[in-house]
């Protein structure tokens, strides 16, 4: 099977059965997502499938063929391909919602900040001015478990979301 | 002495440090602070240069300064989500050095075979003097008298700013002082490498007086935070090495059982895999991940274990601790703050508190499991990969464990899940049992956790309760303050593995252990209230839940988590301090001024009194009546490392259902001077966030055999719905002279406060955590 991983059309030789988040990391080398609990209950596993937030844990490879993954490798090529950006400009710029991670200093042990750029893309990329009662439904109730942070940086995590809504509305890279 | 003498032109003593130089080298050049025992051998110092280059294989340099008039410097600790070693550790030796924030361009972590210190990742601050900022203090002295001597003037004419020192009307870079030439200080040190404290750096050369700190005090964006977000920074779960196979541990289906029967494997299915035994540690290795995973499985069901009974259970817990737990075998420790006479303050009591609190053991429950990599060589040496807040003391326990030296064994870290606690002696559960199964297959194993391994198999912090008895005078005043502590051994940093493979540990906790696996329990929850005069704090240790019981000496595995033992004390002291007010019919935060004597906790009081929009008045607020919903206030206060902490929250509880929501939440922090305000704000929320998610959600359930917590649907924790409208004040005194800890104490705040504010809105006390709806409606029915 192929499968199309951050733009890039791919051979995987792993059984199609293994989860999406096995063939990544140790097929393909694409370590963002990291095993959290593998039964989709904190999203450290997250990546986008044509957009969609999905637990690559308990997602079977196969049934990523055919569509668009992406991951926090690829979310600056992504923002450059929405904002039809050349290839080259993109990198090394990095996308909105990683700026705004930085600016406000999101991660604490950051081991679950993968999956939670990985949301907070998506929902950025449905509603582009979200209120704070739609983050927080985003990052809890909307999606099959809320998404995890041990270290508690829920706050941070909000305040960032604010953030990126804004670089994306003014358009900066 | 002779090979350091040749290899050295000149030796001086700077303030009790030895500085030694060797001009025109060839290239670079560079001042290089390394450590020595001054009446020990030196010539295994002076071998540690070679050139101009630092040799990693002489772990001994603490800070370089490089041509450029750059920084390098290392640490024995490690970051986990602290970010205190890339923020708090660059800005303090910029500001010993009088050197911008960055110029400090490189920061070298934990790495046995590149860090000197050793030493556990918690108390980095250092109550004011890391080692770090005495490395900088000494170096500093160096540079003074590399100036002195070139710009040919006396030291203390020399004056240094942003990384250039002047004198005699001219200027010089530090960088150009130490150009070409090889220069080294040796400072002294004490202690043991792979102790849980590590070395110590000894003396006291001249600190920085904190009216002229320039850097700390300032906010600094943390670098690894970059690092991460743009996934440049190498997790440890992605380290890889060539030929690196995969290991899963099937792990004993009970705390006391022993292997009966290894199951096997299908070759048909798993034709790459292994199963590895050895005692009662038995796992599978494969060449992937996801197939060693199903096979774990697989044998899992097969392996034959037998059964064991020697646990409470939880709902048995306190009972037991109470009454079949030996409370007698250590010795009781008093704190030091009791004094006066208990019994004749409480003669006369116009009324009296007599309580109980209870608190859960909770698990450190890192978002990602535990796991590292190892590479066990024929030669007999292993390099582990790891995630570790001790890599030394990590490196020590391997080496007990192998029957080898430490010689033999490297510990390397990396990023990883932060884990607050459970690895600051060592290991955090994967990292012996990857050792063992890497030198049984003869290649380099990755052995990952899976999610229930975590939950059921990693220590955790230790349950408590405490008894209370409060005299109250006939001016609502305490009259005599009587509290006894009761707490299994937190410290259990014996690995897993090792015990289950029946290989050389330390001991497992008892009343002969040394100062880290005793079992007594010490007092570590400083009394705040100097106005009571009759105040005895007792605190009473035993052997953990089932040790005894089990064959493999394991019963439930304790072990030190964010504020510990200090958590456990603060709660039950601060929740009486509100059902004392109570009872004296006074607003619990005037309450605690009354008792208060100290300026600082009574200047962090007063703050909360106006930040928190709290309201003077009695409390309960009303007794709860019908189902609706109600609200109250509640706070607490804490002093711990250096740093005064007080916090109040406003909550709803509904009685129908049993539901506490934490609406609002104020947290005021003192630390002294706040070192870098944007990186402590977001620590203080953090942590702000863990302690609402401990008070409300947070307990380790377990039958007679076994913990049954196994995921985060067992064992659930706060989701970004719970976080209420937060403040976070913070007083920057630097007139106190030096700065407190500031990433612990925020969790430990919570639970106090929650609960003291269900009690101010429902009239009835809550003494047991967590606040689920079940507990919450079976203490309303009291």
């Amino acid at each position: 099977m192929n499968l199309t991983v951050n733009g890039k059309s791919l051979p995987v030789a792993s059984p199609q059965d293994t989860p999406l988040l096995y063939v990544l990391r140790d097929e393909l080398g694409i370590d963002s997502p990291q095993f959290g609990c593998g039964l989709a209950q904190c999203g450290a596993c997250s990546v986008l499938v044509n957009g969609q937030e999905v637990r690559s844990c308990v997602t079977p490879a196969s049934m990523a063929v055919g569509k668009e993954v992406t991951t926090l490798e690829g979310l600056p090529a992504r923002w450059a391909a929405q904002k039809h950006l050349p290839q080259n400009q993109a990198n090394p710029a990095l996308h909105p919602v990683q700026l705004a991670w930085i600016e406000q200093q999101v991660p604490l042990c950051g081991f679950c900040q993968s999956g939670m750029m990985i949301k907070a893309t998506e929902l950025l990329e449905h509603k582009a001015n979200p209120t704070d009662a739609e983050i927080s439904e985003a990052f809890t109730t909307g999606g099959v478990s809320p998404r995890l942070c041990r270290c508690g940086t829920y706050i941070a995590i909000r305040d960032a979301v604010r953030h990126a809504s804004k670089l994306m509305a003014q358009g900066e890279v | 002495m002779e090979h350091f003498r040749e290899a050295y032109e000149q030796m001086t003593d700077v303030c009790g440090a030895r500085l030694s130089r060797r001009s025109f080298v060839k290239t670079g050049g560079a001042l290089v602070v390394g450590f020595g025992v001054f009446r020990g051998r030196s010539a295994k110092a002076a071998e540690m240069i070679k050139g101009d280059a630092f040799d990693v294989s002489l772990p001994a340099s603490w800070i370089e300064i490089r041509p450029d008039n750059t920084v390098l410097f290392r640490t024995g600790k490690s970051d986990f989500g602290q970010g205190t070693i890339y923020t708090a550790y660059r800005q303090i030796v910029a500001d010993e050095l009088d050197m911008p924030f960055e110029a400090i361009t490189t920061v070298v972590s934990a790495d046995t075979d590149t860090t000197p210190e050793g030493g556990g990742t918690f108390g980095l601050l250092g109550e004011g003097t890391p080692n770090i900022r005495k490395a900088a203090a000494y170096t500093k002295q160096a540079i003074l008298q590399l100036a002195s001597e070139r710009l040919g003037v006396p030291k203390d004419q020399v004056r240094t700013a942003d990384g250039k020192a002047s004198g005699g009307g001219k200027e010089i870079t530090y960088g150009e002082l130490v150009k070409d030439q090889d220069l080294k200080l040796t400072i002294p040190v004490s202690g043991d490498l792979t102790s849980i404290f590590g070395l110590r750096i000894t003396g006291d050369p001249p600190l920085k007086p904190a009216s002229e700190l320039n850097v700390v005090g300032k906010s600094f964006k943390n670098s690894i935070v970059s690092e991460k977000v743009r996934h440049d920074a190498l997790w440890v779960t992605n380290v890889k090495l060539p030929g690196m196979l995969h290991g899963r541990v099937v792990h004993p289906t009970t705390l006391g059982s022993q292997l009966v029967q290894a199951g096997t494997v299908d070759p048909t299915k798993f034709p790459n895999t292994r199963v590895v035994v050895k005692g009662n540690l038995v796992g599978v290795v494969a060449p992937t991940e996801w197939e060693a995973i199903q096979a774990s499985y697989q044998v899992a069901k097969a392996t034959k274990w037998s059964d064991w009974k020697g646990l409470p259970g939880k709902d048995n817990l306190f009972a037991s601790l109470r009454n079949e737990s030996d409370w007698k075998v250590a010795p009781v420790q008093k704190s030091r703050k009791s004094k006066g006479d208990v019994a004749a303050g409480a003669r006369g009591a116009k009324n009296k508190l007599a309580a109980t609190y209870q608190l859960p053991y909770w698990k450190h429950a890192p978002i990602g499991p535990t796991m590292a990599l190892a590479d066990y060589r024929p030669d007999g040496s292993v390099t582990v990969h790891t995630h570790t807040q001790n890599a030394q003391a990590l490196r020590g326990q391997l080496a007990m464990m192998l029957g080898t030296s430490v010689d033999k064994v490297t510990v390397k870290t990396y990023p990883g899940a932060g884990h607050y606690g459970r690895s600051n002696g060592g290991n955090a559960g994967a990292e012996d049992e990857a050792v063992l199964l890497s030198k049984e297959v003869g290649k380099p194993v990755r052995v990952q956790w899976m999610r229930d391994d975590d939950m059921k198999w990693s220590t955790q912090s230790p349950a408590a309760y405490a008894d209370v008895n409060i005299s109250l005078d006939e001016h609502g005043r305490i009259a005599a303050y009587e509290i006894d502590h009761y707490q299994p051994a937190m410290q259990d940093d014996r690995l897993i593995g090792a015990v289950l493979a029946g290989l050389p540990t330390m001991p497992a906790p008892s009343e002969k252990g040394g100062p880290i696996n005793n079992i007594a329990n010490g007092s570590s929850d400083m009394w705040l209230y100097d106005a009571v005069t009759n105040l005895d704090e007792r605190c009473h240790g035993t052997y953990q839940v089932g040790q005894q019981k089990s064959p493999l000496a394991v019963g439930l595995r304790d072990h030190s988590m964010r504020t510990p033992g200090q958590f456990q004390q603060n709660f039950p002291r601060e929740m009486a301090m509100n059902e004392a007010a109570a009872l004296a019919g006074a607003d619990p935060l005037q309450f605690r001024i009354d008792h208060a004597k100290d300026e600082r906790l009574l200047n962090v009081l007063r703050h909360l009194q106006t930040e928190a929009g709290w309201e003077a008045r009695k409390t309960p607020k009303a007794a709860a009546s019908g189902q609706a919903t109600v609200r109250g206030q509640g706070m607490s206060a804490m002093f711990r490392s250096g740093t005064y902490w007080a916090c109040a929250c406003e909550v709803s509880v509904t009685p129908a259902t049993g539901v506490v929501k934490v609406e609002k939440y104020t947290v005021v922090v003192e630390p002294g001077i706040v070192v870098n305000p944007e990186q402590l704000k977001r620590q203080v929320e953090g942590g702000a966030v863990m302690g609402i998610s401990i008070a409300l959600y947070e307990e380790v359930n377990f039958n007679q055999s076994a913990i049954t917590t196994a995921n985060w649907s067992s064992y659930p924790i706060a989701t970004m719905a719970d976080v209420p409208d937060i403040k976070i004040v913070m007083l920057h005194r630097p007139e106190v002279g030096q700065y407190g800890q500031g990433s612990e104490a925020a969790n430990a705040l919570a639970a106090s406060a929650i609960a003291s504010a269900v009690f101010d809105a429902t009239g009835k006390p809550m003494r047991k955590m967590p606040l689920r709806p079940a507990n919450v409606m079976e203490m309303l029915k009291a």
